[in-house]
């Protein structure tokens, strides 16, 4: 128990005794926590709450006074503002996992955690007297419980609500006026000592207050700022009495608010709160919801417009959306509705969660995506690289000069970090079968030895992933795909062998092999001096010892020069970069970054599926009907491609080139006076000394010359650089 | 967290019940990651069983928990854990995709040396 002391309300001492919730020593001063209305002091209502300690909607009437700390009212005609955001600190999330979780601490928890445990089931009993604040229920279920040492997310098979009931608070003329109090706030009070005043009670007076019952029901509050005299109705006619505090005692209603959030879960309501109780009379005039300021004219309004359902009603009104969640206005507007409709609505949903929690008590737990690194991040980070994330990686955007690198790939030879390729094995009696099936391209005329660059396509034909596909033995092949489409790829994978029922082993090597690429027309050369005197020729791969470890090597090209991609165990990518760059000092070799990669892939005209493709992009409109065979049997998306291919297109991805500086990519495409298109890919070249582009005209008869940023550009056939590919293979 | 040390291994692809026939030392703990794979810990080869694609792993990363250590992790793990001994666990730790191996007297937390950094930044 606090001992007495001083905390600062608004900026003024107020003085608290032992014992002491912050609203209570409010009261205690003759003042109000809030801005009137009635209060329960049992978390029940908005009424009293305040900003402490830099956090808003706290609810003052169960936050223990104590010496220090600062509390602020809300203004009386809004929400709080923004506040200098408290120094922040990490809240803790404990995972914890038991049979059944009893929410309330009462005779009838109580009572169901018993038997629960008679019956051999672990319990947890989550009283908010002891601390365990519940705040919500979600799928699982989970219960999120607020604990002064952090956050705690329990997972219970079964959830027991006995959380009791809330009390009728008034709704009418005057009920915002301070002064106002629960009978059991009332009780509480004088228990601890609080003078109340000339105090009077509607309804039954609780017992051992010192008050002034008074006959008859409740017609309205009168006074200014405080209430000073209530005015009730009986048989013997209106009768306005004088007071200092008016108790009110107008019923109960179900706290049921967790359970109505929990609709389809396991979660059962005992004792008190699930007994029924009788509505109050419809309210006539005033505030029906204290939290959002929703009147009984602004229900009258969404009558009018039609919403009638309790559910629509809330949304409409707003009333139930506020801090109390609808404890307060729920009874008030099921009475409502029930006198205009004939019969009261069920209650409506509760939405997590129950009780304001500040956004890191929201989000503790939470982490962003996890972004994977290569071997070599430190290398290119040390390097002056700067990184950024691509697919699900983090990767080298460029070194500080993108055109250098470029050059260097162009005119010498450098390293590019291709790790974060999907890498995967297949093997088994049917491998071949499989992919048959899998790709457009005819799998079984590449020789072991030998690689082809193939599209992926679904049902549909529509290109989802591109990559390479090389064999190594009869039954055995390695296949890349895409940094950002391995994994959907490695699942299209997994559920068409499923479907198929082949013999097929299926291993993701993506993580387990680092890759560096080594491209330029003094690539062969580097890769000599490392220890590799016969590399393998274009569009073969090997299993080779290079700079003393087991590497696969493949020739291909991305860059449009030689290229080397070389497959490695991931805990000896360091050494191997390295080993490299010091071999090829004197070639003039330097790493280069995606950014120089996508300008050198740019001229060539190779595409990058997501970057230049549509989730509709069929080969045919990527001027790519060469990667497919239709003369095979079968393969994913055969058939949409036989039934479409006849028809007529009104989409094409073509080249384009323009003189000036590139357009910025997403660039619209004009023809006509008529937007046709956007541009994907844009790089000023050096080489060409122009601006080469890819673009998707959509608009039928496809133009030859259009207009970009207001600029003339022409289609232009790619690759735009090295058009025989004779770089590629020198 | 302090730094992870390398879990080199083998990776065994193949059918179930092959799978199921894997008898290995008793000091290469078997991690069944699914039905079709399994992780062998150590230096280890299961020749003559042309059925299964077996490949050395270099890729994993990891830690041997302390009891103090493995009651730490917990705290982030949002999912049950299995009752049975040993187990392997497989899910989010933290936010980040990794495999739990739960023995009588140790734990390994194991994970891709991809993902290590995400993990050691979030297990403080």
């Amino acid at each position: 128990m606090s001992p007495s002391g001083r905390f600062l309300l608004d900026g003024m001492a107020q003085t608290f005794e032992p014992g002491d919730t912050i609203a209570m020593a409010v009261v205690r001063a003759g003042g109000h926590p809030g801005h009137g209305g009635t209060l329960c002091l049992a978390g029940d209502c908005g009424s009293c709450v305040a900003r402490v300690d830099g956090i808003a909607y706290v609810r003052t009437c169960l936050t223990p006074a104590h010496e220090g700390l600062a509390v602020e009212r809300h203004p009386a005609d809004g929400p709080p503002g923004w506040a200098e955001a408290p120094a922040s600190r990490t809240i803790e999330v404990h995972h914890a996992e038991t049979d059944v979780a009893v929410i309330g601490g009462g005779p009838a928890g109580r009572a169901a955690a018993e038997e629960a445990r008679q019956a051999g089931r672990s319990v947890e009993l989550l009283d908010g007297a002891s601390g365990d604040e519940v705040v919500a229920i979600y799928a699982g279920p989970t219960v999120i419980v607020r604990r002064a040492d952090g956050m705690r997310h329990l997972r219970a098979r079964d959830v027991i609500v006995a959380t009791g009931t809330a009390e009728i608070q008034p709704v009418g003329p005057g009920s915002r006026l301070e002064g106002l109090l629960t009978a059991r706030a009332a009780r509480r009070l004088h228990e601890a000592g609080v003078d109340l005043g000339r105090a009077v009670a509607i309804g039954p007076p609780p017992e051992g207050v010192p008050c002034t019952p008074l006959a008859g029901e409740l017609v309205r509050l009168e006074g200014e700022g405080r209430v000073a005299a209530v005015v009730t109705r009986s048989a013997d006619g209106e009768l306005r009495s004088a007071c200092d505090t008016v108790i009110l005692d107008l019923g109960r209603s179900p706290r049921d608010v967790l359970s109505r959030m929990a609709d389809d879960l396991p979660v059962t309501v005992v004792g008190s709160a699930a007994e029924a109780y009788p509505l109050p009379a419809p309210p006539t005039a005033g505030v029906v919801c204290p939290c959002v300021g929703t009147t009984v004219e602004d229900l009258e309004g969404v009558w009018e417009r039609g919403f009638r359902e309790v559910e629509l009603v809330k949304r409409a009104s707003l009333a139930g959306t506020g801090t109390c969640q609808g404890s307060v206005c729920l009874p008030h507007v099921r009475a409502w509705i029930a006198a205009r409709a004939g019969e009261p609505p069920p209650p409506f949903t509760a939405r997590p969660a129950s009780r304001q929690i500040t956004l890191a008590e929201a989000a503790a737990d939470v982490h962003l995506d996890a972004f994977r690194r290569t071997p070599l991040h430190d290398e290119h980070v040390a390097a002056g690289a700067r990184m950024d994330r691509f697919g699900g990686w983090w990767r080298p955007w460029h070194y500080g000069d993108h055109l250098a690198e470029y050059r260097a790939v162009r005119e010498a030879v450098s390293l590019g970090d291709v790790s974060t390729l999907g890498k995967f094995v297949v093997a088994g009696p049917d491998a071949v079968e499989f992919l048959q099936r899998l790709y457009p391209t005819d799998v079984a005329t590449i020789r072991p030895g030998r690689s082809r660059y193939a599209l992926l396509l679904n049902e549909r034909g529509h290109v989802i992933d591109d990559g390479m596909i090389c064999r190594e033995t009869d039954d055995r092949f390695v296949l890349t795909f895409t940094t950002g489409g391995a994994g959907n790829a490695e699942a299209w994978m997994r559920d068409w062998l499923e479907t198929w029922g082949l013999d097929v082993r299926l291993m993701d090597r993506t993580m387990s092999l680092a890759a560096i690429n080594v491209t330029g027309p003094r690539a062969a050369e580097l890769l000599a001096r490392a220890g590799l005197a016969e590399p393998p020729r274009f569009l073969q791969h090997a299993r080779v010892e290079l700079a003393g470890m087991a590497c696969h090597v493949m020739r291909l090209s991305f860059t449009g020069e030689a290229s080397f991609e070389i497959h490695h165990p991931v805990d000896r990518s360091v050494e191997l970069w390295r080993g490299l760059l010091a071999l090829g000092e004197d070639l003039g070799i330097r790493p280069h970054g995606l950014q120089a990669l996508f300008a050198l892939r740019l001229e060539k005209g190779h595409v990058i599926v997501g970057m230049d493709t549509e989730l509709d992009t069929t080969p045919r409109r990527l001027g790519m009907d060469w990667a497919v065979n239709m003369e095979k049997p079968d393969f994913l998306g055969r058939s949409a491609l036989a039934r479409t291919s006849g028809q007529a297109d009104h989409r094409r991805l073509v080249g384009l080139t323009m003189d000036g500086e590139a357009p910025m990519e997403g660039s619209t495409i004009w023809a006509g006076g008529a937007v046709i298109g956007h541009v994907t890919s844009a790089f000023a070249s050096p080489t060409l000394d122009r601006a080469v582009m890819l673009g998707w005209q959509k608009r039928t008869p496809f133009p030859e010359q259009v207009e970009i940023d207001g600029r003339p550009a022409s289609v232009t056939p790619p690759p735009f650089y090295d058009p025989e590919g004779a770089r590629a293979r020198a | 967290m302090r730094a992870p040390e390398p879990i080199p291994g083998t990776r065994i692809v193949g059918a179930s019940e092959v799978l199921d026939q894997v008898r290995v030392p008793v000091d290469h703990p078997v991690l069944r990651f699914a039905s079709d794979e399994v992780f062998v810990l150590g230096d280890f080869r299961w020749t003559g069983v042309e059925s299964v694609l077996e490949e050395d792993e270099r890729g994993f990363v990891g830690w041997w928990l302390t009891p103090e250590e493995t009651a730490h992790v917990l705290h982030h793990v949002e999912w049950p854990l299995p009752g049975e001994r040993p187990a392997l666990a497989q899910g989010l730790v933290a936010g980040v995709p990794a495999r739990l191996w739960l023995d009588d007297d140790r734990a390994l937390l194991l994970v891709h040396a991809a993902y290590a950094h995400e993990l050691v930044a979030r297990l403080p």
